[in-house]
């Protein structure tokens, strides 16, 4: 048996050692780590909203505005008059599946950040807060709805939260554009460097190509040749900049979790957010692979 | 054009520029019949090279229309011109090897393309390697043969897939005087196979010895001249 058998096949196109290799590695390296950072605070901005969503679309606030008396006992006692009214209504309405009064210590609880502890909530001229519980299959006119509460109680006022909400999520949406802008710019970018430093290459090894075009190789066999290298290199290039990631997002999803108030805190990462991340490198590696694949046919056209 | 099922290639009123130059060559007609042999000749300059590659299809005439095993290149899709280039085998003057590969490499070369298996492969390159006296050399780069072992290297290559047309550029130019009549002999058995032979040549040798019809380039034009014919110019267009 000759010699021959124990030989490896070497690649015609020499794509290994090639300058580019590395210059295309860190791109793609920079490239997925912005994506992996960029993916994970539009995975965090969509968790925000969904949980936003599910706690706001589920309920509704009514406030009773206190009644203002010279005589603070018979005013605070008008006050939940119009308090009982209003629970009395709700009750009544459609939809409603519970109302919850909040009593003096949830209410103090609300301002304590503010006035601290301590504080002789009866002194001052309070709203009371009533808390209601809507099925999740509630069909509710909200204006109809305050119409009637105002006429119930003429002291409430309805919030079902959506004005501020709706600010909020204009807000959100603004970001989550902006994020998914990067993400089409970073794969642009990385897909044009891939273009680019693949077609210098095909010059590079133009005589190469030549010759394989000569022996009869059709174009997909050269832009395999290049898809293949271009597939390791997305691969590992995104490898490595998942690895830089992967702590950054951990660090940001620690300060989220230390702000106060609730609401960025509730940016958590699912298991499938996390899946998504952590494919990124293939998503690199498939992108590569085809761009390179792509701008040799496309290249070679202009040959013979 | 009507198709000559009996020719490997077909050539009528072709001409060949590079740019907005002159013609290098001008109203070629050429029918190059299955199992025949010819050498090309011509004055350095005159279009042998030009002529050479438009037949293994990697140039397109400026004007007139080539027909390779039936079919009119100018009507032949890109992958279609690849199926017809690997029934051509190509020695080139300057070998044209891929000198990062080893020899055995570069001979696989053609079959590989092809999607050959990889055992077939290293059956039919040993076996043809020894036969060109490089068994010793197979896994050497080519970058560090001489240059008769690279030409052997080159021809190699260009037979191995048992090509129909075979067209080599002066392929025994730089082999001593016993491997040339070696490498003949193997382009004189490939033609007894039935594969057409054109060689170009500047060897009044290899033309007296082997008694084969010349495709002559002279004034831009083609001529044909039978081992007869000693005049030189005294054959007729082909």
């Amino acid at each position: 048996m000759s010699k021959s058998v124990y030989i490896a096949r070497k690649q015609e196109l020499p794509l290994k050692g090639d300058s580019t290799s590395l210059f295309l590695q860190v791109i793609i390296s920079i490239a997925v780590f912005i994506f992996a950072i960029t993916l994970s605070g539009v995975l965090s901005i969509n968790s925000i909203l969904e949980n936003w969503n599910q706690s706001i679309l589920g309920s509704l606030t009514v406030q009773i505005m206190p009644i203002n008396d010279a005589n603070q006992e018979k005013a605070a006692a008008e006050t939940l008059a119009y308090q009982e009214k209003a629970i009395e209504f709700l009750q009544t309405v459609e939809g409603v599946i519970k109302v919850t009064p909040l009593d003096d210590e949830q209410l103090k609880g609300l301002i304590q950040p503010w006035l601290g502890d301590g504080v002789n909530i009866e002194n001052l001229p309070m709203p009371r807060i009533i808390d209601v519980k809507l099925a999740s299959d509630a069909e509710i006119d909200f204006a109809k709805l305050a119409q009637d509460l105002a006429v119930a109680s003429p002291q409430a006022s309805l919030d079902n939260h959506k004005l501020w909400l709706s600010k909020l999520i204009r807000f959100a949406d603004g970001l989550k554009l902006i994020a998914l802008t990067i993400l089409l710019l970073v794969t642009a970018i990385s897909a044009g460097a891939i273009f680019y430093t693949t077609q210098m290459s095909l010059g590079l090894h133009r005589y190469i190509i030549e010759i394989l075009h000569i022996m009869g190789a059709k174009d997909a066999y050269v832009a395999q040749q290049y898809a293949k290298r271009m597939a390791v290199l997305g691969l590992i290039g995104g490898l490595f900049g998942l690895l830089f990631a992967i702590p950054i997002i951990f660090f940001i999803g620690s300060l989220a979790t230390q702000i106060e108030g609730g609401i960025i805190s509730e940016a958590n990462l699912s298991i499938g957010d996390w899946i998504m991340i952590l494919i990124l490198p293939l998503f690199a590696m498939t992108i590569s692979m085809f761009t390179a694949y792509y701008t040799v046919k496309r290249t070679l056209q202009k040959m013979l | 054009m009507a198709e000559n099922s009996n020719s490997i290639i077909e050539m009528r009123n072709v001409g060949i520029r590079y740019d907005q130059g002159p013609e290098i060559l001008s109203d070629i007609n050429l029918s190059l019949k299955k199992g025949s042999f010819h050498f090309l000749t011509g004055k350095s300059g005159a279009g042998k090279t030009s002529l050479l590659s438009m037949m293994y299809l990697w140039q397109r005439p400026s004007r007139g229309s080539i027909s390779v095993f039936g079919k009119d290149i100018n009507f032949t899709n890109r992958d279609s011109l690849a199926s017809l280039r690997r029934r051509i085998g190509v020695v080139f003057q300057d070998f044209r090897l891929l000198e990062h590969l080893s020899a055995f490499d570069n001979v696989a070369l053609p079959l590989r393309v092809c999607g050959m298996e990889e055992r077939e492969v290293r059956k039919r390159v040993s076996e043809l390697l020894s036969w060109v006296e490089l068994d010793r050399h197979m896994l050497d780069a080519a970058a560090t043969l001489s240059g008769g072992e690279k030409q052997r290297v080159a021809i190699a290559r260009a037979v191995i897939n048992r090509p129909e047309l075979l067209l080599a550029d002066e392929p025994t130019g730089n082999v001593d005087n016993f491997i040339a009549p070696k490498l003949m002999k193997l382009f004189v058995e490939l033609n007894k196979l039935g594969t057409t032979v054109v060689i170009a040549t500047h060897s009044d040798k290899l033309i007296n010895d082997f008694a084969y019809p010349r495709l002559h380039l002279q004034n831009r034009g083609l001529h044909i001249l039978y081992p007869s014919d000693k005049s030189g110019l005294g054959g007729s267009d082909v």
